[in-house]
């Protein structure tokens, strides 16, 4: 199973997947091999302690060193503020968050890793966020590359994503830009610096609603760069906890990330911020600018919610809100524009300046035609994106690169038809037989070789018919054919074999027509008699028996008794 | 039109059908047949979605018309349901395989669904096409049939019929021992059923055992099984055609067989001699035992370092210690789990399974106890397990170190008071190393070696309680001001509030200084669930100076007390502790649980104190003025203490001040409350179409 995501959207059923469609009756753990996480996002592994610990999958996980690193405490995250906010009972506990982690088994990059006798995967470097990898999934001759979700530009802390030509039968490919083409990163960075510094600059104070890890990140670089440049003083929080904790593992797994980090590591480490400090509670009343990143990013509950309350009133503030939010969530409502809340039992009314700015790091258009170069499959699916932009970079594809592109709705079967290439071992004995008629094997220019193949211990060999049948102490059978033709003649057996044989010695030039004795007529291992009919003596019946080797001899030789025999002189 | 639209239409269909009278109109445009097409459409969704409408359509129309009239087995039908089940009929064709799939799943649910006195004629209507396709060769959709004839006999009005355990009984002899393992599991989950299908179908189950032990020399219990387990060397070779195909069945006949021994009507006689000595020899092959016999050679060449296997097998084992068993075998399994936990190949997920295995099959490995305490094998076998923990404490992986620390933990509190396992837990290195783990790398591991050291305090299985090294409460206290990790700050509350409620335990003398510092770590503790913990904590203390208070019920405003009412010196301890400081500003913690959970210790609170026998002495309490500017500063989470230290009469005042009752009422609501409202739903609506053009979306 490749990801097992929840959805932001929901809080009821919906946000986790239906697994009852994978089986309704049996252990998950009987019809799964593994389960294969991309990332550490919540819509690519939210649902994961549900489903190892709530439904009952007991088998192996795979991820990242990275990812499985950061991963519990996103869960952790999620999992309080589901608490939190609504009170669940029936929602998972962090002792089955650890439960779940124990299962765990973490990956290298390009580390090919045997899950069991058949099926084999590999890890590439995907960008996005730390830890993210696009998975190859190979058993025998076929395999499949999955990509989560990736990024093929690099940017302020990560590097582009990376696949070599694997040409794998299928490319799933997220599609989330598969439409645009994305402008430079760098612009937007520069259009949310200007803002921070012109609200700063005035005396306001500047909220950015994030999660934990990732975006918050990348922005604490921006900023730290931009603050050190420009000497600026305006102090700068980050939610307690949260600062060391990931700041550490982007220390930890300093080879993750891009490599302007990892070089300038050696003097200074990217991640040790001078000027980003750890937020107090009692810091939100204090007077002048600051900039403060709270969590969670779509002030829905916590310290960012409690945070926002406080400065909503006053238009010298700011609010940016750097991600995506829910239906229903504060956030969503002040970015559709919304400027009266009820909050509490209150009315409040939002003075402050609402901006959103993206910074996803998706693989647009161009990046997604880019992988596909780079990987050369033999079909892409693309999901994670919107039917209609979809079906533009799917016209898109097919015109390219001339092969398949598919786009299934959820719930969609898609088949692929492939040609898996088996591999199978041939005897001595046989291709020194082949060898004396000459021929040496060339693979350039394939041949007819026959044989009997042995399927045996999941190899296949391809041996002489004589050493099968040794090998496996069997005794030879011959197999005839036999068939009767109905001929409308008078005249006596004897005479109508040998019309037989002059019909045949006139037609097969080539080969060696007999007229035996007894009357029969043979044409190699054909055997032709002529017989009375038992009920109607104006009627003969040939029958004409031949072995399996002359099948194609046999049959045409009867097609051609059935059409009759030429007009004999009378 | 797109899957989605399809699936909304059904859904809407299936809101429309709720109404008894909708189904004619249903009927009349044609939808029902529709809904029998689209059990064909290329969306799993769809396709679910319409056999569960039809399912319900199925089940009101014969709601609607009350029990059935006429013959029993042949009644008069409502039209609607004799045309809906006449189609389903028709696909139940041996040739029709996709639409015969669909028609058994809808039928399957409909027999869970339907009224009960109608589930005899519908036995009775579906019997001949259910024989047909039973006469097929080969038999089709075999695993649906089953599920079908499972569902028929679950209900209690069909089963006096012999049809369907004749049937289930023919499906089970037709399937291949590696197809059948499900149907067969699902009717030893009946709860009555013949005794002949019941061995049948245990055999079923039993048969790759049967395999597995008949590869080695001694193969205990073989004489306790039905004939139907007894493969002959055709089950062996299937066995072990090839190594997935050998994992795979292994598996899930271990799975299966690990869910039977808790049903009270589980088979009988239970082979328990025969499942241990299979098991052990699965558990043995994993770990590279070769049996003597060629075949078993081939069996290990096929499970060796099977992790997966192994797992099952653990899960068996431990499910299976409910029972006992010949002593040879039993200390066999000890030995094996032994070999599993000590086996540096064991994976952590094996290893955690071997540990959990370990704590189910100790304690039950004999019958008769030892005059000393612990049975004979957990005698023989502890000192063992424990040398073999402390070298899994001290493994490289957090996962194998917080296992350890877990079954340290169970160990400890189901043991306790065995002298023997108090002896030798003491002798071992293991709760120095449990201590030293304290400060592990890892939070996960920390917070169980705090869970694990808090264990072994409250059963006093420090080897020397008296020294200082004794006692780790010191250091606990210091984790919670220092740890920068949530998990193990939770877990020291949660160890201190143990420890507070047992009267023996670590804080039964003087706790009110270590609980005053643990108090001021736990309001100032930026994880919510540590503040949470630290209002349990809270909780547990004013039990203990005031008296019992009662089980909290939100329903009942007075407090179900039979003590009477405490007077203000009882707040004295709780004063000197600061309790209130960490209690008051909890109460309007911003977030919800911590709030809540303050404001339910203060109503209980304020119920124990209104009937106060001493009236407050003038000038003791507190101005309204100042207890308004507490209020205010605790509110806005500003610092300052207008009412100074609390003294008792001031926590009256406030208690007093305060709208404890509206309080709970806001904080019943979940902080979404006003973000669900219809009202709310409408302004994003609104917002929504007011701003469509810019409705970029970025997903993550």
């Amino acid at each position: 199973m490749l990801d097992c995501g929840m959805h932001m959207g929901y809080n009821d059923d919906r946000r986790f997947p239906d697994f009852s469609y994978i089986t309704r009756n049996g252990r998950l753990t009987d019809f799964l091999d593994c389960v294969i996480i991309s990332h550490f996002h919540l819509d690519h592994c939210g649902a994961l302690p549900y489903f190892s610990e709530m439904v009952g999958y007991d088998g192996p996980i795979y991820m990242t060193h990275p990812t499985q690193a950061i991963c519990p405490i996103l869960l952790e995250d999620y999992r309080k503020i589901a608490v939190d906010k609504k009170g669940e009972a029936n929602f998972f506990t962090s002792q089955m968050i650890k439960d779940c982690m124990k299962k765990v088994v973490a990956v290298h990059l390009h580390q090919t890793v045997q899950v069991d006798d058949e099926l084999e995967i590999k890890a590439y470097y995907a960008g996005h966020v730390l830890g993210a990898a696009m998975f190859q999934i190979k058993v025998g001759s076929e395999s499949v590359v999955y990509t989560g979700d990736y990024n093929m530009t690099p940017d302020r802390h990560l590097g582009a994503a990376w696949i070599d030509k694997c040409r794998p039968n299928l490319l799933i490919t997220e599609s989330t830009y598969a439409t645009t083409i994305r402008d430079s990163k760098r612009c937007r960075e520069r259009d949310f610096l200007k803002k921070v510094h012109e609200t700063v600059e005035r005396g306001g104070k500047v909220l950015i609603p994030v999660f934990a890890l990732g975006r918050a990140q990348e922005l604490c670089i921006l900023l730290e760069t931009f603050w050190e440049r420009m000497n600026l003083k305006a102090p700068i929080y980050f939610s307690t906890g949260l600062t060391e904790k990931a700041n550490h593992y982007y220390k930890l797994f300093i080879t993750w990330t891009n490599q302007k980090i990892r070089k300038t590591f050696v003097q200074r480490n990217m991640f040790e911020f001078k000027h980003i400090k750890a937020f107090d509670r009692a810091f939100t009343d204090n007077p002048g600018p600051m900039v403060v990143f709270a969590t969670p990013g779509m002030l829905h509950a916590g310290q960012s919610l409690q945070i926002f309350r406080k400065w909503a009133g006053n238009e010298k503030n700011m609010v940016i809100m750097p991600g995506y939010c829910v239906q229903g969530t504060v956030g969503h409502k002040i970015l559709s524009g919304q400027r009266k809340l009820e909050m509490e039992g209150r009315q409040l009314e939002v003075k402050m300046q609402v901006e959103y700015m993206s910074f996803s790091a998706h693989a647009d258009a161009k990046g997604i035609m880019q992988l596909v170069r780079q990987a050369e499959p033999e079909a892409v699916l693309l999901v994670h994106g919107e039917a209609k932009k979809m079906e533009f970079l799917k016209q898109k594809i097919e015109q390219e690169f001339r092969v398949s592109c598919y786009m299934p709705a959820n719930g969609e079967t898609v088949t692929l038809p492939t040609s898996p290439s088996i591999p199978v071992g041939i005897s001595l004995g046989l291709l020194k037989r082949e060898m004396v008629q000459g021929l040496l094997p060339n693979t350039k220019k394939p041949r007819l070789l026959h044989g009997t193949l042995i399927m045996k211990d999941n190899n296949f060999r391809l041996v002489s018919s004589e050493q099968a049948l040794k090998e496996l102490g069997l005794a030879e059978h011959q197999l005839r054919f036999t068939c009767r033709v109905h001929l409308h003649d008078p005249r006596k057996e004897q005479e109508m074999a040998l019309r037989v044989y002059s019909h045949l010695k006139s037609i097969l030039k080539d080969h060696c027509v007999q007229h035996l004795p007894d009357g029969s007529v043979t044409v190699e291992s054909i055997l032709v008699q002529a017989a009375a009919h038992s009920e109607d003596p104006n009627t003969k019946v040939l029958l004409v028996s031949w072995t399996y080797q002359d099948e194609e001899l046999g049959s045409y030789l009867t097609s051609l008794l059935k059409k009759g025999l030429p007009q004999a002189p009378s | 039109m797109a899957p989605t639209v399809r699936s909304a239409w059904i859904q809407g269909l299936h809101s429309l059908a709720q109404h008894p009278g909708a189904l004619g109109f249903l009927a009349d445009l044609g939808a029902v047949d529709r809904l029998l097409t689209l059990q064909g459409d290329p969306s799993l969704f769809v396709v679910t979605a319409a056999g569960q409408l039809l399912v319900h359509v199925l089940g009101l129309a014969l709601h609607n018309c009350g029990p059935p009239c006429g013959p029993p087995l042949d009644p008069q039908w409502p039209l609607l349901a004799s045309s809906l089940l006449a189609q389903l009929e028709e696909a139940l064709q041996p040739a029709s395989t996709p639409q015969l799939l669909q028609a058994l799943g809808v039928l399957t649910n409909a027999f869970t669904s339907c009224p009960a006195p109608w589930a005899p004629a519908l036995w009775g209507r579906l019997r001949p096409a259910m024989t047909c396709l039973l006469e097929g060769q080969p038999l089709q959709a075999p695993h649906a049939l089953g599920d079908l004839l499972l569902a028929v006999a679950r209900s209690p009005e069909v089963v006096v019929d012999l049809g369907p355990w004749e049937m289930l009984a023919l499906v089970l002899g037709r399937l291949e021992p590696s197809q059948g393992g499900q149907l067969a599991l699902g009717v030893l989950q009946l709860p009555e059923c013949p005794q002949a299908l019941r061995a049948q179908a245990f055999g079923v189950l039993l048969q790759p055992l049967t395999c597995v032990l008949s590869t080695s020399t001694d193969a205990p219990g073989l004489q306790e099984l039905p004939p139907s387990a007894v493969g002959g060397s055709a089950s062996l070779d299937l066995l072990l055609a090839s190594r997935s195909a050998c994992v795979g069945l292994l598996c899930c006949a271990l799975a299966r067989l690990a869910l039977l021994p808790p049903l009270p009507w589980r088979p009988s006689p239970w082979p328990q001699a025969f499942l241990l000595g299979a098991v052990v020899a699965v558990l043995r092959s994993c770990n590279g035992h070769v049996p003597i016999s060629a075949a078993g050679g081939r069996l290990c060449a096929a499970l060796v370092g099977c992790e997966r296997v192994q797992r099952a097998a653990l899960d068996l084992l431990g499910a299976l210690a409910q029972d006992a068993g010949p002593p040879e075998l039993v200390l066999e399994v000890c030995g094996v789990l032994l070999e599993h936990v000590d086996s540096p190949d064991s994976s952590p997920t094996v290893l955690k399974k071997a540990f959990q295995a370990s704590l189910t099959w100790l304690p039950h490995a004999d019958k008769k106890p030892h005059p000393c305490g612990l049975q004979v094998p957990a005698q023989l076998f502890l000192p063992e397990l424990l040398q073999v923990l402390r070298k899994r404490l001290c493994s490289p992986s957090w996962e194998v170190r917080d296992s350890g620390l877990e079954f340290l933990t169970q160990a400890a509190s189901l043991w306790a008071g065995q002298a023997d396992f108090r002896q030798m837990l003491q002798a071992s290195e293991v709760p120095p190393l449990a201590r030293q783990l304290l400060r592990d790398p890892e939070s996960y591991v920390r917070a169980s070696a705090v869970i694990a050291v808090g264990q072994l305090s409250s059963g006093g299985l420090w080897a020397h309680p008296g020294d200082q090294q004794g006692s780790p409460l010191e250091g606990l206290l210091d984790m919670l001001d220092t740890d920068p990790d949530a998990f193990p700050r939770r877990a020291i509350l949660q160890v201190l509030t143990a420890w507070l409620r047992d009267t023996h335990g670590p804080l039964a003398a003087h706790p009110e200084p270590l609980l005053a510092r643990a108090f001021q770590a736990a309001g100032r503790d930026p994880d919510w669930e540590v503040r949470a913990r630290g209002l349990e904590l809270a909780r547990e203390f004013l039990v203990q100076t005031l008296g019992r208070i009662g089980v909290p019920c939100p329903y009942v405003p007075t407090p179900l007390l039979d003590t009477p009412p405490a007077d203000t010196q009882a707040l004295h301890p709780a004063c000197r502790t600061r309790l209130f400081e960490f209690v008051f500003p909890a109460l309007f913690d911003y977030d919800r649980p911590v709030a809540r959970a303050a404001c339910e210790l203060l109503l209980l609170l304020r119920a124990q104190t209104t009937t106060c026998a001493t009236p407050p002495q003038a000038g003791d309490t507190p101005d309204p003025a100042t207890v308004e500017a507490a209020l205010h500063c605790w509110r806005t989470g500003e610092a300052g203490r207008p009412l100074g230290e609390l003294v008792p009469q001031a926590v009256l005042a406030v208690l007093q001040a305060l709208d404890l009752d509206d309080l709970r009422g806001t904080l019943a609501d979940g902080s979404d409350h006003a973000e669900k409202s219809p009202l709310s739903l409408l302004q994003d609506m609104l917002a929504a179409a007011g701003a469509q053009g810019h409705n970029q979306v970025d997903c993550y």
